[in-house]
């Protein structure tokens, strides 16, 4: 007997949720790749001038790792 | 929104922005370059340095951002000689770093702009040798911040009569107007140069599309506006009305102002009518019927060019604003030591070289 909220796809809900997670950690990885690239290249022109700067820039350039720390807890809890 | 700009970079509607190969790193250059701009020198540290004489202005210097050019040079000049060559290395250098530092639109954009230079030199050049300046007085002049380097330029400066000068220019954009000059028509020549490039950047522009170049064109724009409205001022001044003898000395392609309409009309109506533009806010205290000299109104006119390209960049941070904004702001830093050390060195009050000063 097949459950109907699974009928008609290629995977069961164990499946399911751990696509749905991996889809959290790739995109949200993706998303804060591509914020840092913009402020790393910043932090690094910043620094290059003036070195005093690094403790700042290093700082700023992390920020957009909550972006994938909020998809790693996303995942966690799909994976409950 | 720079992956969508990507994407949407292929539609027709760009097609008249002229294709640069590379990619410009916009975070990188704007961040480094705003970073250059914080090492300017204070508004603070102007009225120190008129306190100061011409040595111990050199030494002030020495302290700063130009350490590295005094030090260099020391050996060979001394005086406002030495401050003069410094402050020209130290343009040329930080010009050449920011050539360095960027790529693709950024890069062209600013290699356009920075052509000026090639015709402050060219003239530099040819003046120097219509009046016999020595090899020395001329390199002192140059800047090589443009497409000719220190090397060529100085050995351009060491040929015997501007003739050779102007065939060693051969291959340059420049040889066809160069090839009219005579030795009498060097004002002539002078100002088909500036002519040559705005049209020149103008056409490296093109129609501009992107933000980034609808800005970098305003900035332009307004330079040539600011530039027309001062040499109308001293015309007017000068009481020169006829349109075909002012039309010449004016430049195409401003913001605001139609130098053909305000040409011929008499001072009082000249001023009447720049009531109507943005540019009477700054200039309607000094423009009074009793204005005895230009130099108030010329520096409030260069201040308020400096403060607009400035809100601009802050307008568009991420774009080529800022590079241009601090193009600007190094060389009227410069221009402002030259006009303190060049002052102190001919003997003029305080009172008269702050008046010159445009300080931001």
């Amino acid at each position: 007997m097949v459950d109907g909220a699974t009928a008609g796809l290629f995977l069961d809900a164990a499946g399911m949720k751990a696509l749905g997670a991996a889809i959290a950690i790739a995109i949200t990885g993706y998303a804060s790749a591509i914020a840092e690239k913009d402020i790393g290249t910043a932090a690094i022109g910043a620094m290059a001038e003036n070195e005093g700067l690094f403790g700042k820039g290093l700082i700023l350039t992390v920020i957009p790792e909550t972006i994938v720390i909020f998809g790693l807890v996303v995942a966690l809890l799909i994976n409950q | 929104m720079r992956l969508l700009e990507r994407l949407w970079g292929q539609k027709p509607s760009r097609k008249s922005d002229k294709k640069i190969n590379g990619t410009s790193n916009y975070p990188y250059a704007v961040t480094r370059v705003r970073a250059m701009k914080s090492k300017l020198l204070p508004k603070e540290s102007y009225p120190r340095l008129l306190n100061m004489g011409i040595d111990e202005i050199t030494r002030f210097i020495q302290e700063s951002e130009y350490k590295n050019d005094v030090d260099e040079l020391a050996m060979k000049y001394s005086g406002g000689d030495l401050a003069e060559h410094a402050l020209n290395r130290n343009l040329a250098l930080t010009y050449d770093k920011l050539v360095r530092i960027t790529a693709g639109e950024l890069n062209y954009l600013i290699v356009a702009y920075l052509k000026r230079y090639d015709i402050w030199n060219v003239k530099t050049l040819l003046r120097g040798k219509l009046y016999n300046a020595s090899v020395e007085d001329i390199v002192e002049s140059l800047i090589a911040a443009g497409e000719f380097t220190y090397t060529s330029m100085s050995e351009l400066a060491a040929k015997a009569t501007y003739q050779e000068i102007i065939e060693a220019l051969k291959y340059t954009e420049y040889y066809p107007l160069l090839q009219k000059f005579d030795g009498t028509n060097l004002a002539y020549i002078e100002n088909e140069l500036d002519k040559i490039y705005y049209t020149g950047l103008f056409e490296a522009i093109g129609k501009p599309r992107s933000k980034d170049r609808k800005l970098f064109v305003k900035v332009v724009r307004l330079e040539v506006d600011v530039k027309n409205l001062i040499n109308l001022f001293r015309l007017k001044k000068a009481g020169v009305m006829q349109l075909d003898e002012i039309m010449p000395l004016m430049i195409e392609g401003g913001l605001e102002l139609k130098p053909e309409k305000l040409a011929p009309l008499p001072y009082d109506e000249f001023v009447n009518e720049l009531q109507r533009t943005q540019y009477w806010d700054v200039i309607s205290g000094v423009t009074g019927p009793d204005m005895t000299s230009l130099t108030t109104l010329e520096s409030r006119l260069t201040r308020y060019y400096l403060e607009s390209s400035t809100i601009l960049s802050h307008v568009s941070p991420i774009s080529v604003l800022p590079i241009l904004d601090y193009i600007i702001h190094k060389n009227n830093e410069a221009t402002n030591l030259r006009i303190i050390f060049r002052g102190k060195e001919g003997g003029l009050s305080d009172e008269l070289i702050k008046d010159q000063l445009v300080v931001i």
